[in-house]
């Protein structure tokens, strides 16, 4: 039933060829037939919507295994792992953030991926989804620390503001920095969730006003791994966890602490528009004839060839899309400082701001301007080497 | 007027010169072209892979600008007198005069000219930021090239962060290349012009005019 589900989504899908091919030709021939299925199946989607079957808990394993790069031999690993008896006991705590990166893991609209990750883990503490409040929240999170001392895994989401002792932030009357600084340390390990949580985000673009920071700069010996995103793909996620629970680690990590099975390559390098790239064939602005064809999107500020992320690969919201898919560029979100060195998103480089003088221009018409002075500096030197020796002759 | 021919540049040291003249140009056109790509194939199946080409050409040309920058690295430990770094470092009193003298002769403030064989010790201090420059050219071209690679992965990350920065600096140096070029060879023209001691041809045979007396 899921699986039928699934299928009538991609028969929406222009991208999937075969799918929708044969949907042409049910509707040619049979067309009443071909609505009664369709009706069967949303239907069924809706039954299921109470809990994960087992063909979407397969489906979400295999998934994460082929996120992972895991052969087909290692599924029942990652099954038995997430099926075990013992589910991790989870903390997660929300600091300086929009809540995105919950929203789009629990409300996308791939409902069994973040059905599953809550079937898998024990979630103790969450505050966007759990259901006390107050004193009774602030107590259940205080209790499942001291009982899972050193063995529950901490998601944070978010940046932590610390300029001004931190005060830009405060839950229960406490700041996200002693939050973390309580709770952090006697984690098992730690999964900054985002962008913001992994290098502080938006809050912490110039000129960073209150302080922003990411886990990883305030908390140590503790391993941390950074999914970083905005937001992050949940399968990315998915595959964290269940890389966590099935080698008792965390994944491999690049420089910046985000596991290479997600991160390891650039956007560019496994792009579907790359031949467009390597054959010149760009679209000059959004909506022309190199826009409308496909071509490749660098012209108009695609940050692909700068950012490492499984996007072409994972996509996303069950449909198949990620943005360079439908059009519009990368904009390198899971990148450090992305806010301050991805924009203008519409131009290849960041803008050049020259101290002192207000002057805030693209590299290359700086570039030209300083050598346009060197030139009449040039100009004037030679000039003065004549005067000077004719006066000196006459 | 007699003169004196004197041996002044090695063939190593010339190569190197003309090796990282050749290489600049081909890698500010193609880095132009890498980054504002200006023409538009809106033809398919062409086969003409104007940025594939383009990218190649800067790649080999990016290994010979760095094949030439370890050359002269070479020659400021291992080369001639003139080629030694000790020649042209503004720190000996002996450099330190011959800065402030050619500060005064480019400026017309005086006609004192330093009249050592190898660099003047200003157009030498030009060079050795310079070199700087161009092996942190070299770091970030290397980064953008492999970033998957460990080694240039931490050094990329630890000197310029994201791979976006890094890119920034490449394209910011660029322009340090071009300028540098420009006021170069405009200098050594008016040296040429002003003190005549065959310094264009020096870089082509390697010998400089030198008066006898002096
Ligand atoms: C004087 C020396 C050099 C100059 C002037 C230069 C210039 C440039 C410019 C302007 C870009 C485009 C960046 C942008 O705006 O997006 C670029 C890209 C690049 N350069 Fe260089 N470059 C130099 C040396 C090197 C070296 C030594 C290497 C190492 C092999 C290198 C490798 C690269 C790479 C890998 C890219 C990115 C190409 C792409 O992603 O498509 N460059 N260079
Ligand atoms: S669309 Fe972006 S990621 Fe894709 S090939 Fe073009 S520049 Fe690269
Ligand atoms: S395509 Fe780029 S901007 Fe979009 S989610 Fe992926 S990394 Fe972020």
């Amino acid at each position: 039933m899921w699986c039928g589900a699934f299928r009538l989504k991609r028969a929406g899908n222009p991208l999937s060829g075969p799918v929708c091919q044969r949907r042409m030709t049910l509707v040619d021939h049979k067309k009443g037939v071909i609505e009664e299925m369709m009706m069967e199946e949303q239907a069924g989607m809706v039954k299921l919507s109470s809990s994960v079957s087992r063909r979407g808990f397969l489906k979400g394993c295999s998934l994460a295994a082929a996120a992972l790069g895991l052969s087909e031999a290692m599924i029942p690993k990652l099954l038995e792992a997430a099926e075990s008896a013992q589910r991790p006991t989870v903390i997660w705590l929300h600091f300086q953030e929009c809540t995105g990166c919950t929203e789009s893991l629990l409300r996308g609209s791939h409902p069994d991926i973040g059905r599953l990750i809550l079937d898998i883990i024990s979630l103790d503490y969450h505050e966007t989804i759990m259901v006390p409040s107050g004193h009774q929240a602030e107590k259940s999170l205080h209790d499942s620390v001291e009982k899972n001392s050193g063995k529950f895994i901490l998601v944070v989401e978010g940046a932590i503001p610390t300029a001004e002792n931190g005060n830009f932030c405060k839950i229960a009357g406490r700041t996200a920095m002693d939050i973390l600084a309580e709770v952090g340390p006697r984690a098992a390990a730690v999964i900054a969730l985002g962008t913001c949580a992994s290098f502080g985000g938006i809050q912490a673009a110039a000129p960073n006003p209150t302080g922003a920071k990411g886990v990883q700069e305030l908390l140590s010996g503790v391993p941390i791994v950074n999914i970083s995103g905005c937001p992050p793909n949940p399968v990315t996620f998915l595959g964290t966890v269940l890389h966590y629970l099935t080698f008792k680690r965390l994944p491999n990590c690049d420089k910046m602490g985000r596991p290479l099975f997600a991160y390891g390559r650039r956007i560019h390098d496994h792009c579907e528009r790359r031949a467009h790239f390597d054959e010149g064939r760009f679209a000059e602005e959004f909506g022309d004839h190199g826009h409308k064809n496909g071509y490749c999107l660098y012209k108009v500020g695609c940050k692909g060839p700068e950012t490492f992320s499984n996007c072409p690969a994972a996509r996303f919201n069950d449909v198949d899309v990620w943005p360079v898919s439908v059009g519009h560029g990368c904009v390198g979100c899971t990148e450090p400082d992305f806010w301050d060195t991805m924009t203008p998103f519409y131009e290849r480089l960041p803008e050049v701001a020259i101290p002192g003088t207000g002057i805030i221009a693209d590299a290359d018409s700086v570039g030209k301007k300083i050598l346009g002075v060197a030139a009449a500096g040039a100009a004037i030197h030679a000039a003065a080497g004549i005067i000077k020796s004719k006066t000196k002759k006459g | 007027m007699t003169y004196e021919i004197k041996n002044v540049w090695s063939i190593l040291l010339r190569l190197f010169h003309w090796s990282l003249v050749l290489s600049i140009i081909a890698l500010v056109v193609t880095g132009l072209y890498v980054n504002t790509p200006w023409t538009n194939t809106t033809l398919e199946g062409s086969v003409s892979f104007p940025m594939a080409t383009m990218r190649y050409i800067h790649f080999v040309a990016g290994y010979l600008f760095a094949a030439a920058i370890a050359v002269r690295l070479f020659l400021y430990i291992f080369g001639n007198r003139q080629e030694r770094i000790w020649d042209i470092l503004p720190i000996t009193p002996r450099n330190i005069r011959s800065f402030v003298t050619t500060l005064g002769y480019y400026s017309y403030i005086s006609d004192r000219h330093d009249p050592r064989l190898g660099h003047n010790v200003l157009a030498g201090s030009t060079y050795i930021v310079t070199i700087v420059a161009a092996i942190f050219q070299l770091i970030s071209g290397f980064y953008l090239l492999f970033p998957e690679a460990g080694f240039w992965q931490g050094l990329g990350n630890g000197i310029f962060g994201s791979q976006q920065q890094g890119r920034f600096v490449h394209h910011l140096l660029m322009w340090y290349f071009i300028l540098f070029a420009f006021v170069h060879v405009y200098m050594v023209v008016w040296n040429d012009v002003k003190s005549p001691e065959g310094l264009v041809s020096s870089m082509i045979n390697g010998k400089k005019f030198k008066h006898k007396n002096a």
